[in-house]
């Protein structure tokens, strides 16, 4: 895909831009749809967000829903201090979840891991009927399960219905370009033996600078900021 | 012109919205129980327990005493209260977990014992709360967080038949049945039966609900309907299996 | 199908719980006996995932009972057996694990702290150290390493189970919700080519042989009928713990030297103690930290040696004073005062840390 050309990455004013993410566990789904949506929110563009992680019972985006609030997103997630217990797990949906899909503009959907893969879709009321509907699996080959590109394609191949591959290959504080390019590369393999589209390469702020707009396949770069931190201690 | 939904006068207002998932199950179970409650009039004299899981989010959704327990020690709290205070209604509210792995031993022998409790277990085939691993009344090949690829029967056994061991067990007596959300008329006749068991003291009484999960089951509402009026039925046979002198229904 | 699970050395990004399971394969554990408590079902999940493409087993019990009890069967069938819990999980265990203890049976088990007591929280805690160390109705015959991250749970989740099967004690890694679900950067690896010596697992029973004919039978107990037998099974036990404590007994000091503070902690606190020092230090104070590796056995002689050269040691936990409690035991006779920063069931800051410090000086 041609550098910034990637409709989806900078959508026209008019088209609503409606992606759930999915992947393996701790692979960055709910970092990279963050970011996503602050995105999308700071273009003017109105998103909501979705907490759809229905198996994680604490690293999740919930106890960031204030933070989120603040910063212009309307976020359907559990408050953390209702839901993260009464002592176990607390891992159901918020109602308005189910309906998330009826609200305006943009939305995000956060869907945890787990071995319903993209089918928590189905919870969604209408979800077959949203045109715009993205569903991106996002894949780090720091992780040994999506460390190859055979093993992505597995990997892919069980979640159901992927839509693109989102490459969030990293090593948190150590990663550097190479890290980077490496799972570019991989990503992209996969993706094309998946005949699926790489939509980005997302880069952490501060390394961003140093891998450029583009990756070494020709990926957008898309810049994220970390906010899951925030979720813990 | 706002409709307001007819609930059973147990039900605590205080405490609603309740916590439990779009399309759960767990609401239409405890809506039968507290209209048995209301109908019965024991509202005072009844005593409810959860165990740990999704049954936990009933704690505080009835205007009864209720006590949170551990994981499938709920019988034997609920058996301790009936032992010290026999004029008490108990019912011990658990799912398939808390019943029939971690609490199975209890079960068993309070069954065994014959013990004037009510035990009311709802099965949706799996772990929910802790996000969906097995558990014994999963089905054979579903997919789970501990059964990646599907529960291989040969490996693990078939999905466990509850209320059969029950009945199997007790004596004359007890009451044993398994009901259904999708004949929600036939459950709450159920558990009346049950709880009018223990009223009379005629011994233990035990109601099995299938339910549903679509949150862990990642259905949609057709898919959800399907899976416990066409699927569940075919492992977990719906009536009663003991009736203490009379006949049977189902 | 009986690859190396790990090919040389890889750096990766990884949960702690995924570490362990991880490990568990590394270290040629053949199978996991265990039970749904949060927060570490995620060793069970990927166990399941991986162990039928390594050819390990296993087997989701009905409890947390059975899972030790299964646990031990393992063992005594002469393979490498683990299984992991927490909080009320862990309460259940101690039934098998005095078992373990009595008979010495090398048993390796996971524990994320969970907050406590009863159901509390699914979060984190430091308060299953009593109980883990001391829990059943046993002596503490057991080793506990206290982890602070997922390198130490990756490394000492395979050390567990060469500890355990050279030494036949029950051995624990005591990690907590937080090294659970963290997420970092840290290196896997096989660890034979890191010379690592693996130590190999052997039957307690069905030996080759027909038992009266070839050999002896095994005839295992855990029972006596008199107190004097007792007395001799036990000082037996007791006397072969403190012969190879020396050999287990691991610690890590910081800056303790010319320390007029010293910080203790463990686990995950311990981390929040080393950045402590670093800022502390930077600003001037005199100020050290020795974090016990091994909370059993317990480094009692080199903490009192730390300690006796400070003018206040700053004791942190997660507890309401479990491992308060081995400290005082462990440094019987140190004069130095001990002041207590202790915070059931929460997390612990650098700042937090660092606050209570200057407070001394």
């Amino acid at each position: 895909m041609p550098a910034g050309e990637v409709a989806n990455i900078y959508p026209a004013k008019e088209q609503r831009v409606v992606e759930a993410y999915v992947g393996e566990y701790a692979s960055g789904k709910s970092e990279v749809a963050i970011n996503r949506a602050l995105f999308l929110a700071a273009k003017g563009r109105q998103v909501t967000i979705a907490d759809l992680d229905l198996v994680e019972p604490f690293y999740t985006l919930r106890p960031i829903k204030k933070v989120l609030e603040a910063k212009g997103l309307k976020v359907i997630a559990w408050d953390a201090t209702k839901a993260t217990g009464l002592g176990e797990a607390g891992t159901v949906i918020l109602p308005e979840a189910r309906w998330v899909l009826r609200n305006p503009g943009d939305i995000i959907l956060d869907i945890g891991y787990g071995v319903k893969g993209a089918r928590s879709l189905n919870l969604l009321h209408g979800y077959q009927e949203v045109k715009e509907l993205r569903v991106y699996a996002v894949a780090n080959i720091s992780r040994p399960v999506t460390g190859t590109e055979e093993r992505i394609v597995e990997y892919i191949k069980s979640l159901g219905r992927v839509d693109g591959l989102i490459n969030n290959t990293h090593l948190g504080d150590d990663t550097d370009v190479g890290t980077v390019q490496r799972g570019a590369a991989v990503v992209s393999d996969a993706a094309a033996r998946l005949g699926l589209p790489v939509i980005f390469t997302s880069v952490e702020e501060k390394l961003a600078p140093a891998v450029g707009r583009i990756d070494e396949r020709g990926n957008p770069v898309f810049v994220l900021r970390r906010y899951m931190p925030g979720a813990f201690w | 012109m706002s409709v307001q939904p007819q609930m059973p006068a147990v039900w605590r207002t205080e405490t609603k919205p309740h916590k439990f998932c779009p399309g759960c199950g767990h609401p239409l179970v405890l809506k039968a129980l507290g209209e048995a409650i209301t109908e019965l009039g024991i509202q005072e004299k009844a005593m409810l327990g959860c165990d740990i899981g999704c049954s936990l989010l009933a704690w505080d959704l009835f205007n009864l005493d209720s006590v949170q327990t551990h994981h499938g020690r709920t019988v034997p709290i609920m058996v301790g209260i009936k032992r010290a205070k026999p004029e008490v209604i108990t019912i011990a509210y658990m799912g398939d977990g808390g019943g029939y792995a971690i609490g199975s031993q209890h079960l068993v022998n309070t069954a065994m014992r014959n013990d004037r409790v009510t035990v009311i277990l709802v099965n949706n085939i799996q772990y929910a709360m802790t996000g969906g691993q097995m558990a014994p009344t999963t089905l054979p090949g579903q997919k789970t967080e501990t059964s990646p690829y599907g529960r291989d029967v040969e490996a693990t056994g078939n999905p466990a038949q509850g209320p059969e061991m029950v009945a199997a067990i007790t004596s004359e007596g007890a009451y044993v049945a398994r009901g259904t959300v999708a004949d929600v008329r036939q459950l709450k006749r159920f558990i009346k039966k049950a709880l009018e068991n223990q009223i009379a003291g005629r011994g233990f009484s035990f109601v099995e609900a299938l339910s549903l999960c679509p949150t862990n089951w990642a259905t949609n509402a057709k898919e959800t309907w399907r899976m416990v009026e066409e699927e569940m039925p075919r492992f977990f046979k719906v009536g009663e299996l003991k009736v203490p002198g009379e006949k049977k229904e189902g | 199908m009986t690859d190396k699970p790990i090919q040389g050395e890889q750096r990766v990004f990884m949960t702690g719980n995924e570490a362990v399971a991880w490990a568990a394969l590394a270290a040629g554990a053949q199978i996991m006996y265990g039970y749904p408590i949060t927060p570490q079902n995620e060793i069970m999940h990927y166990w399941t995932r991986l162990a039928p493409m390594y050819g390990r087993k296993f087997l989701q019990t009905e409890d947390e009972i059975s899972a030790g009890f299964t646990t031990i069967g393992g063992v005594l069938a002469g393979v490498k057996a683990f299984t992991g819990s927490a909080g009320p999980g862990n309460t259940l265990m101690q039934e098998p694990m005095s078992m373990a203890e009595m008979m010495r049976l090398p048993t390796v088990m996971v524990v994320t702290q969970r907050g406590g007591p009863s159901t509390a929280t699914v979060i984190y805690s430091q308060q299953e150290v009593t109980m883990t160390c001391y829990g059943g109705n046993g002596e503490g015959f057991r080793i506990v390493y206290s982890t602070s991250g997922q390198q130490d749970l990756f490394d000492y989740t395979i050390k567990a189970f060469n500890t355990a099967w050279k030494y036949r004690f029950p051995t624990f890694v005591l990690g907590d919700g937080y090294q659970a679900k963290m997420r970092e950067p840290f290196v896997i690896y096989d660890p034979e080519l890191r010379g690592i010596e693996m130590v190999k697992a052997e039957p307690y029973m069905g030996n080759p042989g027909t038992p009266g004919i070839d050999r002896d039978p095994a005839h295992l107990r855990n029972t006596y009928n008199m107190e004097d037998e007792l007395l001799e099974a036990v000082r037996q036990i007791g006397a072969a713990y403190e012969k190879i404590s020396p050999e287990v007994v691991e610690y890590e000091q910081f800056e303790t030297g010319d320390a007029k503070v010293l910080l203790v902690a463990h686990g995950i606190v311990s981390r929040a103690a080393q950045g402590a020092v670093k800022v502390l230090r930077q600003q001037g104070y005199q100020v050290g930290h020795f974090r016990p590796i091994t909370l059993r056995p317990f480094p009692g002689v080199e903490l009192k040696a730390a300690a006796d050269k400070a003018r206040h040691v700053l004791l942190i936990e997660s507890s309401y004073g479990q491992f308060k409690k081995l400290v005082t035991d462990g440094i019987y006779g140190c004069t130095t005062p001990i002041l207590s920063y202790l915070k059931p069931g929460e997390g612990i800051t650098v700042e937090e840390i660092v606050a209570e410090a200057k407070k001394l000086f």
